[in-house]
Order: C-alpha cells, then sequence, then structure tokens
C-alpha cells in the first residue's frame, strides 16, 4: 500500500537531487535542470497532498497547474538569457561567469 | 473492478503482438541477400558527410522558447474547457481576456523577428 | 462588476502595461520618445485612483485577494517608486537606443507584480505576484543585453532566484500539507491545535525563500553582483520596491498565519536581522563602486526592517511601514543621481564624484540628504523611522539587538560621509565642466529632498497612517 509518506519521501528525494544539481552542476542549462526537478518535487508534495488530506477540493491541482506554467516561463526566460551570454562568450559554464566577483 | 478494464488489456496485448507477428513473418518470408551498398546508413541515397554532432541554428532555439511557452500555456484551456458547461460567461469572456493577452506576445515575437528563419 | 471595480488598480496597471507595450509595437523606432512620458503620466493616474480605495477593506474570491489599508498603502508606495523610476530611465534608456516601448511595459509589469504581492490573501495568489516581479527583474537586469556585466547579472539572478523561488515553494507546499489550505486566514485557523514539525520545516524553508528576496544575511551573496551589473534605474527599482514587496508579503504571511509558531521564527529572523546589520554595514565599507556601496547599504537596511518584524507589534509593523516609505525616497534619490551622473560621465567609481559638489550642487545635496536620512542622523526622516524601529525592539525587550542596530548605524554613517567628504572636499577634475540636469531629472531630484527632509520635521501625518494601518494586524 503506498501512503502520503511515500510520495513525500520521492518529493523529498526530489528536490534534494534538484537542490544538488542546482548547485553542484557547472554548466548553465544543467543548474537550471535542477531547479526544474525541484520545482517538480513541489508539484508531488502538492498533488499527494491534495489526494490524501482534502480529496474533495481541488487546490493542489490548481497550485501545481500554476507552477508548472510558471516554472516554463521562468526557464524560458533563463535560456534564453543562456543563449544570449553564449553569442558573447561562447560559454555556458556557471564558472566562466566571473567578471562580476561574486 | 479490475474485470472492467480487461477489454483494455486485451487491446493492449493485441496492439503489442500484431507488430511482432507482422516483423516476424517478414524475417522469415524474405529473401537475404546483404551487400556492402545495402548495409550502408540510408541517407537519401547519398553518402554521408561531415559529422552528426552540429551546432544547431540559434533560431531554433528560439523557435524552441516560444513554442514552450505557447504549449504550457494552453494548460490552463483544458481544466476551463472541461467544466466549459458549468461555467458561466464570465469565465468564457476571462480566457477570451487570457488568449488576447496570448495573442499580443505572439504579435511581439513576431514583429521583432523571433519567428523569421534566417 | 463590482469585482472589477475592486480589482480597478491592478486592471488599470495591466491595461496601462500592455499598452506600452503595443504601443512600442506600432510606433515607429525613431518616435518612441514619448513611451517614457506616457508611462510616468499613466502611473500617476494610477497614483490618483488609489487615493479613492484607501478606506476600502474588503476580502476578494473567497479569500484569494485582499484590498485593505495595508495593500493600498504599499500599492501607493510601488507606484510612487516606480514613478520615481521611469522619470530617471527617460535618458538611460535613449542612451541604449533600442526597445523603449519593452522597458516601460517590463516596469510596469514588475509593479504589477508588486501590488498582487502586497494584496496577497492566499498562497498560490503569493507566488504569482512573486514569481510575476521576479521574472521581470530577470529582464530588466539583463536589459543592457550587449553589455557583458548586465547579461552575467542577469544569469546569476536566473539561477538564484529560481532557486530560492523554489526553495520557498517547497516550503508553502508543506504549509498546504499540514493545514490543509492555502487561504492565509484559514491557515492561522487550522493551526489552532498542535503544531506539527512538518509545519515548522516549511516556515523555515519559506524564510529561506523570503530571505533571498530581501536579501538578508546569510542570503544575501546575489545582489551586491546584481545590483552593480544591472542597468542603474533598475538597480535602484530593485533595492527599494522589490524589497519592500517582499517585506509586504512575509508580514502578512508571518504575522496573519503563523502567529502560532510566532516563538519559533521571531528567533530565527532575530539572528537573521543581526548578521544582516552586522555584515551589511561592515562590508559596505571598503566599497570603492557607489552602485556596490549602495547595495550593501540596502542589505543593512532589510537588516533594519527586519527588526519591526522581530518586534511582532503594532509599532513594529508601523516602524516598517515608515521606514520603507523613507527607504524608497532616500535611496532613489541617491540612485537618480547615480543615473544623473553615469549618463554624464559614464562611471560608477566614488572617486570619479571627486568635487561633484561645484559641478553639480543640486546633486550634491541631494546625495548628502539621502544617505545621512540613510544613516539615520535628525532631523531627516530616516531618524525618525529608525528610532521608530529600535523603540518597537526595546519595548520587546531586545536590548541588545537595539544595541547592535545603533551601533551599526553609527558604522554607516562612517562610509556614507566617505562619500560626501569626496563630494565636497574633492576637486573636479581639471577638464570638468558643470554638469547639467534636464528638468525631468531636476524634478524627480527635488521630490525626493523635500520628502525625505518634510517627514524628518514633520512625521506626524505619516506615523498616524502607518499605525492605523498597522493596528489591523494585532487587533487585541
Amino acid at each position: 500500500m503506498i501512503t502520503l509518506n511515500h510520495y513525500l519521501i520521492l518529493g523529498a528525494v526530489l528536490f534534494c537531487i534538484g537542490l544538488y544539481g542546482a548547485l553542484a552542476k557547472r554548466s548553465a542549462v544543467a543548474v537550471l535542470m535542477g531547479i526544474e526537478l525541484m520545482l517538480n518535487a513541489v508539484n508531488i508534495n502538492l498533488l499527494a497532498f491534495n489526494r490524501f488530506l482534502t480529496p474533495d477540493k481541488m487546490v493542489g491541482h490548481v497550485f501545481a497547474i500554476f507552477v508548472i506554467v510558471v516554472a516554463a516561463a521562468e526557464v524560458a526566460v533563463g535560456l534564453a538569457l543562456v543563449i544570449n551570454i553564449y553569442r558573447d562568450r561562447s560559454t555556458t559554464m556557471v564558472d566562466d561567469f566571473d567578471w562580476l566577483k561574486w | 473492478m479490475l474485470q472492467n478494464y480487461a477489454g483494455v488489456g486485451v487491446f493492449f496485448l493485441i496492439a503489442a503482438i500484431f507488430p511482432l507477428i507482422l516483423l516476424a513473418t517478414a524475417w522469415l518470408v524474405r529473401p537475404k541477400r546483404p551487400s556492402p551498398e545495402k548495409l550502408s546508413t540510408y541517407e537519401c541515397g547519398l553518402e554521408t558527410q561531415g559529422p552528426t554532432w552540429v551546432q544547431f541554428k540559434i533560431s531554433y532555439f528560439l523557435y524552441a522558447l516560444i513554442f514552450v511557452i505557447f504549449d504550457v500555456e494552453t494548460v490552463f484551456l483544458y481544466p476551463w474547457a472541461v467544466k466549459f458547461q458549468a461555467l458561466t460567461l464570465f469565465a468564457f469572456v476571462e480566457m477570451i481576456i487570457f488568449i488576447g493577452i496570448l495573442v499580443i506576445g505572439l504579435w511581439y515575437a513576431w514583429k521583432e523577428g523571433a519567428l523569421e528563419w534566417l | 462588476m463590482e469585482l472589477v471595480m475592486s480589482l480597478s488598480i491592478e486592471i488599470l496597471t495591466a491595461i496601462l502595461a500592455t499598452g506600452l507595450l503595443i504601443i512600442g509595437l506600432v510606433t515607429p523606432k525613431d518616435q518612441r520618445r514619448g513611451i517614457g512620458y506616457l508611462t510616468t503620466a499613466g502611473l500617476l493616474g494610477i497614483l490618483g485612483a488609489t487615493l479613492f480605495m484607501n478606506n476600502v477593506d474588503k476580502t476578494l474570491l473567497d479569500g484569494m485577494y485582499i484590498i485593505d489599508p495595508y495593500s493600498t498603502f504599499f500599492k501607493q508606495l510601488f507606484l510612487l517608486a516606480a514613478i520615481l523610476v521611469s522619470v530617471g530611465s527617460y535618458d538611460y534608456i535613449r542612451r541604449l537606443g533600442y526597445n523603449q516601448g519593452e522597458y516601460f511595459s517590463l516596469l510596469v509589469y514588475a509593479t504589477l507584480g508588486m501590488m498582487i504581492l502586497a494584496s496577497a490573501g492566499d498562497l498560490i495568489t503569493l507566488y504569482l505576484g512573486l514569481e510575476l516581479m521576479t521574472i521581470t527583474f530577470f529582464i530588466l537586469t539583463a536589459y543592457r543585453k550587449k553589455d557583458a556585466k548586465s547579461s552575467e547579472a542577469g544569469i546569476k539572478y536566473v539561477i538564484l532566484g529560481a532557486m530560492s523561488s523554489a526553495v520557498l515553494l517547497y516550503g508553502l507546499s508543506l504549509i498546504y500539507g499540514a493545514t490543509g489550505t492555502t487561504v492565509i486566514k484559514d491557515i492561522a485557523a487550522a493551526l489552532q491545535q498542535d503544531i506539527q514539525p512538518i509545519m515548522l520545516l516549511g516556515t523555515i524553508f519559506v524564510l529561506v525563500g523570503f530571505g533571498f528576496k530581501i536579501s538578508a544575511v546569510p542570503f544575501h551573496m546575489w545582489s551586491p553582483d546584481i545590483y552593480e551589473g544591472a542597468p542603474t534605474p533598475v538597480t535602484g527599482f530593485l533595492a527599494v520596491a522589490s524589497k519592500a514587496a517582499g517585506f509586504a508579503a512575509m508580514i502578512r504571511l508571518f504575522i496573519i498565519a503563523l502567529p502560532a509558531l510566532q516563538s519559533y521564527w521571531v528567533v530565527i529572523v532575530m539572528v537573521l536581522a543581526a548578521f544582516t546589520v552586522l555584515f551589511g554595514n561592515f562590508v559596505a565599507i571598503p566599497q570603492t563602486n557607489i552602485k556596490r556601496l549602495l547595495a550593501y547599504s540596502s542589505i543593512a537596511q532589510a537588516g533594519y526592517l527586519l527588526f519591526g518584524l522581530v518586534a511582532y507589534s503594532a509599532l513594529g509593523v508601523a516602524a516598517i511601514l515608515f521606514h520603507s516609505i523613507l527607504y524608497v525616497f532616500a535611496n532613489l534619490g541617491a540612485f537618480i543621481v547615480v543615473i544623473a551622473f553615469g549618463n554624464h560621465t559614464g562611471s560608477d567609481e566614488i572617486k570619479d564624484y571627486s568635487g561633484l559638489a561645484r559641478r553639480s550642487p543640486l546633486m550634491a545635496a541631494v546625495m548628502l540628504l539621502s544617505l545621512l536620512s540613510l544613516a539615520g542622523i535628525p532631523p531627516l526622516a530616516g531618524f525618525v523611522s529608525k528610532f521608530y524601529l529600535f523603540t518597537s525592539i526595546i519595548d520587546k525587550g531586545y536590548f541588545w539587538l537595539a544595541f547592535v542596530g545603533i551601533g551599526m548605524s553609527m558604522v554607516s554613517v562612517y562610509y556614507y560621509l566617505v562619500v560626501v567628504k569626496v563630494m565636497y572636499m574633492g576637486e573636479p577634475p581639471e577638464d570638468s565642466e558643470p554638469i547639467k540636469l534636464p528638468v525631468s531629472i531636476q524634478a524627480a531630484l527635488y521630490v525626493t529632498m523635500f520628502i525625505t527632509v518634510f517627514f524628518g520635521i514633520y512625521p506626524s501625518p505619516l506615523t498616524n497612517v502607518a499605525l492605523s494601518v498597522a493596528k489591523a494586524f494585532f487587533p487585541f
């Protein structure tokens, strides 16, 4: 029997993998993919909570739809900026973005 | 409960087996006379040239970006369309406004030349 | 129809933003100068419309959207900031030579996001407002797309901003899971019983997310880079309005929805506030770039604003409201000087400000008053607001925090005075000529100067408004 806990653990693991990817990857595109994983972990959480706690209200589903759409907009802007900086410097490695000191 | 889905299961089974049978019959009855010419990669009848790992044109990414955004926005249309009968005129007007804003976005992308393939 | 009337401010702002985009599309490239003026006029009109909303207190759409004096106060603040920034941007954007319509349209969209954030009565609305604001700022930060620093700042902001949004969102999903609702008022009701660990975890995640947005130490590392790389008007808007918007949502979420966990989050916020004030002020000392200096000083200001949240009282919230207004005018005054100076000389280095008092007395005077107000020197407005902030935490017995705050204000006087010394004591460069300012910039500078001085001498009208708005949070 799969319970709420299983979904939450899946979400937590996925979130941690995404966070690791976002922090450890060198390529800007991979970092954005890590962030997508984190957002998907949130979606799993939302849907699981909705299914197990308030199955008659659709709040979690609506929230998840908004998360998906906003995440797409965010990543679109991110990728556009990656393309822009690639035209300039022919690199997408985060380490090379060092013209401003961190 | 599960029995209700038996029909679907049978369809799945047939859908999986049918192409296998076709491939197997073709393999059994066809003549086998391979030659180097026949074994080479098929590319419009021409020899392949150069590496396949080439850089895509930048306009390809722009297309993809615009596609992704418009693709994902349709996610709002699904719940709206499913519940269309129950919703009032207000929801209809709202969706028209939403699509109108999207159209302005498309117009902007067009005007700025993001849709041109040069 | 009643709904449309109640939302008229937001709808007008959305129409203005979209309209500016369309006008930018249909007018020929050489006739786009007017778009900036149109933006300012439109924003002024909307600001006028908000004056009719001052006493409206409504909850719309099943609690998803709240229009109360608190949100209207913040909307007026954002509009004022947007007006000043749009005035400061005319020349700057014209010099870039491309896409004027988009810039001003994005500016208005960012304002709309902040308004939604201030009015959010529901976690979904809060998230949407936050993202509308943040995503718009990603684009604005990278607006000088030919400039490597600007695009680098943009990409750094995207990565860190999206990451912090994801962390915040994870916290929101846990809060939703623990309470089964996303409406802020209902969350408080659902928390009447026992507190689950998951709720605590969610609160911490949300605090981290907001910490990023208001750049509290140790989540501040994005802000100096992005402030330096972004176009200067955007930096001003980012430092001032987006921070105030973050506070607007944070106060509502933490005070209305999470009073049951108050004993936990107050401790964390207190530590964040102390570190932020200490770090922001100390690191500002060695800075040589004026934008970076203002970035660190704005980190420190976020720490002072957090004091009001630590106090957890009507006076604390009122002090935050008061301080954010003054912070807007003082900081934007300084930033408009930086914009005008950058337009004229192309430099943001403090040493180039040498002898500014002789080249342009107005610019030097505004810079002086703004910096002194930020430092909290009487009789300027910054003194009054810091006085309220420190009083609010002393009332609650956090003497050590007040001590840290006052001590660090002394430190801040030092690095602000370094700039003042350069401007007034330094010799202007040999070949320099007086700086001529456009009328629009002059007007904006006079306004910021007047308000900074006026509310320092006569603060009671603003204090009364802030107190009456803040009382709504603590009816008991």
